[in-house]
């Protein structure tokens, strides 16, 4: 015989399970299950058929650790990442200590470093593809008016093209990493830097050991939060460059699209996820060890 | 603990994975495809008022009329039949399309092709009926279609009847040559000559520079001349043939008597708009265009005087090669109405329907006198009987062979294409790369 307090559990229970179930059913349809069935499939070999697969082992992964295409792909994503992640957090923070003043007409400017990210990637690619022309977008325009002979080739050099792409990427996603700080920033307690005033801390001390040690945690949000996004990147260079000229842009998804989608070779493509996969769980793990030490440090 | 929980956990994982593929295997195994060539199966799908259903899988369908008015005249013959169009964006196509034949599902049953190289995959993993017993059963004669079907036979097997057929021509700006006092071009040019023709209709600057003729991005607008004597395709394990057409297109290029190719990709530049706004005096562009340049005419969108010729030709041959692709119309291996299916088949790819299509400029595996007529006699088609002498063709080949990893070699073709004209490979680096590339893919 079950208590009214076992009961009224159960029912509270039962409630709480109702209330997420319909989340729950979505994401087991639609991400749960997909994810599972890649690991499934990447150690197979299948076409999309309704041929039955054929087990393969780490075929797949020798596969394309041995496709030059594959390690190019890894490596163009690696330097994207490199060349988006920093600028795009300094970007930030930059701007979101700028924003958080009390001037006139902060709201428009908050709006006008928000309003790229809400804009369409591909209307964003399309029109910074022409502002990169190379022989008369304004983009290089500007830079011969200044002084520079012979400006970079932009999206149609393959030493540029994912330079171009990076700057794209910066300015897309500054005012949305903007907010997150500024969030943060109305949460530290303007009493630290009363303290601080009184203790005759000038603005930049101030910066330095109150806003950024406050602002640790954010930080390390945004840091991965940015990484993954990074590792991630398809729609902007699908719409920019496709990934050309040639292979250049070419990142990791771009190529699991094209084994899974134009080669319809399943098995490699999801063996391309699963190292991404891997690839951003190190690199989540590396920065949650190193946000520990970060935060006892402090 | 945190370690007990991670093992529980990746042995919960494990268990499921091994679970998913033991079950994915099986359903796998006993889906084989449901309908056999010629049985009879009971009419699954029947609409409300009785009406036999088919579904047809097309892309683009409103902006193009080659669908529609087939699957129009078809139910107008065939009152007792609903046909459903299942629409996508041309882009999208085929990968829609080889998703819900992954999945099995008796919808659509009629399947357009855009690529060749996608039917050899689909037919490759059984997607497609084999037709042959359809043919064999009504003795369908394919000698209609001048040798076409026999062209798309895959491994012995027929899996399509061509729809329609597209070939390169070379569309001129005639109101630009009598402005320039240059007579049109004719239907016997080499390519050299086309080239000179090209450097002396180039003139002006800036954006009132008007260019002499026109490529577009594609790499067929290079390939597809190297390949138009018969004696390459784009498949080979040596691709030094392709040198000289590169050689040329650059020096086009940097003459200036072409926009060049960076422009053209940064701007994402369509061809019909270079022609339409009177930028080029030529341009060599597949037969699709005429039917856009009569609806065009007719809109009123533009309003200048355009003809047609034949595509040069290489020093080595005559005039009359061309270069070409079909749109084969194929049906489903999982469709429920195998008969209906092949019914329709028959009326698609009939020389009826080539005369409808031909009203509407669109050219098919059918190639007749009268439907050339057709299209001569349609509104807005240039006037001049060069211009009908120019639709003829004596020899025609494939821009892509069939084979079966067409679609994969694709890849490494756009990628050095692009390399190549925007000046970050030399023409021989470009060739050692393809060299390479496709070997890997071919297994070579």
């Amino acid at each position: 015989m079950l208590t009214s307090k076992t009961k009224r559990k159960i029912r509270s229970n039962v409630i709480g399970y109702s209330f997420i179930l319909p989340n729950l059913i979505g994401y087991t349809t639609f991400v749960f299950i997909p994810v599972i069935f890649s690991f499934v499939l990447s150690v197979m070999k299948w076409d999309g058929s309704q041929a039955p697969m054929e087990f393969v082992g780490l075929q797949n992964f020798v596969d394309i650790f041995s496709d030059s295409l594959f390690r190019g792909a890894f490596m163009h994503t690696v330097s994207y990442a490199l060349m988006t992640v920093l600028p795009t957090l300094a970007l930030s923070l930059l701007l979101a200590v700028l924003l958080n003043s009390k001037i006139k007409g902060i709201a428009f400017y908050r709006a006008s470093f928000f309003f790229p990210y809400i804009a369409s990637t591909v209307a964003v690619g399309a029109v910074w593809n022409m502002l990169f022309q190379p022989d008369f977008g304004p983009v290089n325009e500007f830079l011969k008016f200044i002084g520079i002979a012979n400006p970079p080739r932009w999206v149609v050099s393959t030493d540029w093209a994912m330079v171009a792409v990076a700057v794209v990427t910066v300015w897309k996603y500054m005012g949305y990493y903007m907010i997150v700080y500024l969030a943060a920033l109305q949460g530290i307690s303007s009493s630290l830097y009363e303290a601080a005033s009184i203790d005759g801390a000038n603005g930049w001390q101030k910066l330095r050991y109150i806003t950024v040690p406050m602002l640790t945690p954010t930080t390390f949000f945004v840091l991965i939060m940015l990484t993954i996004q990074c590792f991630k990147v398809f729609d902007l260079v699908y719409v920019m460059t496709g990934g050309g000229p040639g292979n250049a842009t070419k990142t990791i998804v771009n190529y699991i699209y094209e084994k899974a989608f134009t080669s319809w070779e399943f098995g490699p493509a999801s063996a391309g996820a699963i190292i991404l996969f891997a690839v951003v769980l190190v690199i989540t793990i590396i920065q949650f060890q190193g946000e520990k030490k970060w935060s006892k440090d402090m | 603990m945190r370690l007990k929980k991670l093992a529980a956990l990746s042995m919960a994982s494990v268990m499921a994975v091994s679970m998913t593929a033991c079950g994915g295997g099986d359903k796998a195994a006993d889906k084989a495809p449901a309908a056999e060539a010629g049985k009879e199966t009971k009419a699954a799908e029947a609409s409300k008022d009785g009406k036999q259903v088919l579904s047809v899988s097309t892309w683009d369908n409103d902006t193009s009329p080659q669908f529609q008015a087939i699957v129009d005249a078809y139910m107008e013959k065939n009152p007792n039949v609903e046909i459903k169009i299942i629409d996508t964006a041309a882009d999208e196509y085929n990968n829609s399309l080889g998703i819900s034949l992954s999945a099995a599902q008796p919808d659509p049953d009629i399947i357009w092709v855009k690529d060749m190289g996608s039917m050899l995959q689909m037919a490759d993993k059984k997607q497609l009926l084999p037709i042959d017993d359809f043919i064999a059963k009504d003795s369908f004669d394919l000698s209609i279609y001048n040798g076409a079907a026999e062209q798309l036979k895959y491994n012995d097997t027929t899996y399509a009847l061509p729809y329609r057929n597209d070939w390169y021509v070379l569309y001129y700006n005639k109101d630009l040559f009598d402005a320039a006092g240059v007579e049109y071009p004719d239907n016997d040019m080499t390519w050299q000559e086309y080239w000179d023709l090209a450097a002396k209709m180039t003139s002006g600057e800036g954006s009132a520079k008007v260019y002499g003729t026109h490529n577009h991005t594609w790499q067929a607008l290079v390939t597809n001349w190297a390949v138009q004597d018969g004696e390459h395709t784009v498949v080979e394990k040596d691709y030094s043939f392709l040198k000289p057409w590169y050689e040329a297109t650059l020096a086009l290029q940097d003459g200036g008597y072409i926009q060049d190719y960076a422009t053209l990709k940064t701007a994402n530049i369509h061809y019909s708009s270079v022609f339409k706004n009177q930028q080029c005096a030529m341009m060599p562009m597949g037969t699709w265009f005429i039917a856009t340049m009569m609806q065009s005419q007719t809109d009123g969108e533009t309003d200048f005087n355009w003809g047609v010729a034949t595509i040069p030709h290489p020093e080595n041959t005559e005039a009359g090669y061309t270069v070409g692709a079909l749109t084969p119309v194929a049906i489903s291996a999982y469709t429920d109405q195998p008969d209906l299916s092949w019914d329709f088949l028959k009326f698609a790819a009939s020389e009826e329907a080539a005369e409808i299509l031909a009203e509407q400029g669109v050219f098919t595996g059918i190639q007749t006198e009268a439907s050339l007529q057709k299209i001569a006699s349609a509104e807005n088609f240039p006037e001049g009987e060069s211009n009908v002498e120019a639709l003829k063709y004596t020899h025609y080949v494939f821009d892509r062979p069939l084979d079966p990893q067409i679609e994969a070699i694709r890849t490494p073709l756009n990628e050095v294409n692009e390399m190549i004209l925007i000046g970050e490979y030399t023409v021989d680096e470009g060739i050692e790369e393809l060299n390479k590339r496709v070997a890997e893919i071919k297994g070579w």
